[in-house]
């Protein structure tokens, strides 16, 4: 189905992905960015993840993903509770104004 | 197939350069549902139909709904996000290094030349039992003839509820515990403080 000169490509699609995510947590001042930021890491690494495990001719790659995705949803409910409790609070939505938990 | 991994691959790379450079939120909310479904083609390329219908039920569909709610219910501000990123120099070092590490990624990627020997199934040197043959659409550690028959989603099933039995009940815990705690992190105080 897919050549296997496609492989290292789908690898690199995953690695940059990763980056990005990785660089929107950095800069990206805005929680929700942050989260988007967070949730497209874990995308790549499931690409990551699917690829090796096409290649490596496993099933365990996919069972790896479908983890990584349940942890992803908890991990979204848990955060987007938090965003909204510190927006009702009253306090700037900013990740470098957001330093300490108590109101 | 091929062309098409590539011309999906680059749409993912494009929409998740979407997600960090929108100047509003709901751009990169729209922008992170495109990466995600052209992950899902990828998936679906890769014989992971049963991840790709996952992905996109759960995340573009469930995970993003409730994004685009709490953006829609927050409406945080407007525009103003990109501006003040540019003032806060560390940050912005930091930036600089997340991109010089996609550079390193992708250079040691392209210099890796990552080779594969389809008679001796070699992999860099490093020999894979059971490679797969890219020609064949159903090549796993279960017989074509077991594919064939059941389906990916039943071999993946089998798979999850066998030899990661105790990791996917573990998932169900998980799961209740972030139930419960995003029912106590956002109700309401009973007594005003």
């Amino acid at each position: 189905m897919l050549d296997i000169e496609v492989f290292p490509v789908l690898l690199t699609v995953s690695a940059v992905l990763f980056a990005l995510g990785a660089l929107g947590v950095l800069v990206r001042h805005n929680p929700l960015v942050v989260f988007m930021s967070i949730e497209l890491m874990l995308n790549a690494v499931n690409l990551a993840f699917i690829t090796f495990g096409r290649f490596l001719n496993s099933e365990d790659g996919q069972v790896f993903a479908f983890m990584v995705i349940v942890v992803a949803a908890a991990e979204v409910v848990v955060g987007l509770a938090l965003i909204t409790q510190v927006y009702r609070s009253g306090r700037e939505l900013d990740v470098d104004e957001l330093n300490e938990m108590r109101e | 197939m091929t062309i098409l991994a590539y011309i999906v691959g680059g749409l993912a790379v494009l929409s998740g350069f979407g997600v960090i450079a929108s100047s509003r939120t709901i751009y990169s909310a729209l922008s992170l549902v495109a990466n995600m479904i052209c992950l899902a083609v990828l998936f679906l390329l890769l014989n992971a139909q049963f991840l790709a219908a996952v992905q996109v039920i759960i995340y573009a569909g469930a995970v993003m709904v409730l994004f685009v709610f709490i953006i829609a219910l927050l409406s945080p501000g407007t525009g103003t996000d990109l501006e003040t990123q540019v003032r806060s120099t560390p940050r912005f070092a930091l930036g600089i290094v997340a991109v010089a590490y996609i550079g390193v990624q992708v250079a040691s990627l392209a210099t890796n030349n990552i080779t594969y020997n389809r008679d001796t199934h070699e992999l860099r040197g490093v020999s894979v039992s059971r490679a797969a043959d890219p020609r064949d659409t159903h090549s796993f550690s279960f017989t074509v003839d077991d594919v064939n028959q059941h389906g990916n989603v039943q071999t993946v099933g089998g798979e999850l509820f066998t030899t990661f039995l105790l990791p996917f009940e573990i998932t169900s815990l998980l799961l209740f515990v972030a139930a419960v705690g995003a029912v106590y992190l956002t109700r309401r105080p009973e007594t005003p403080r």
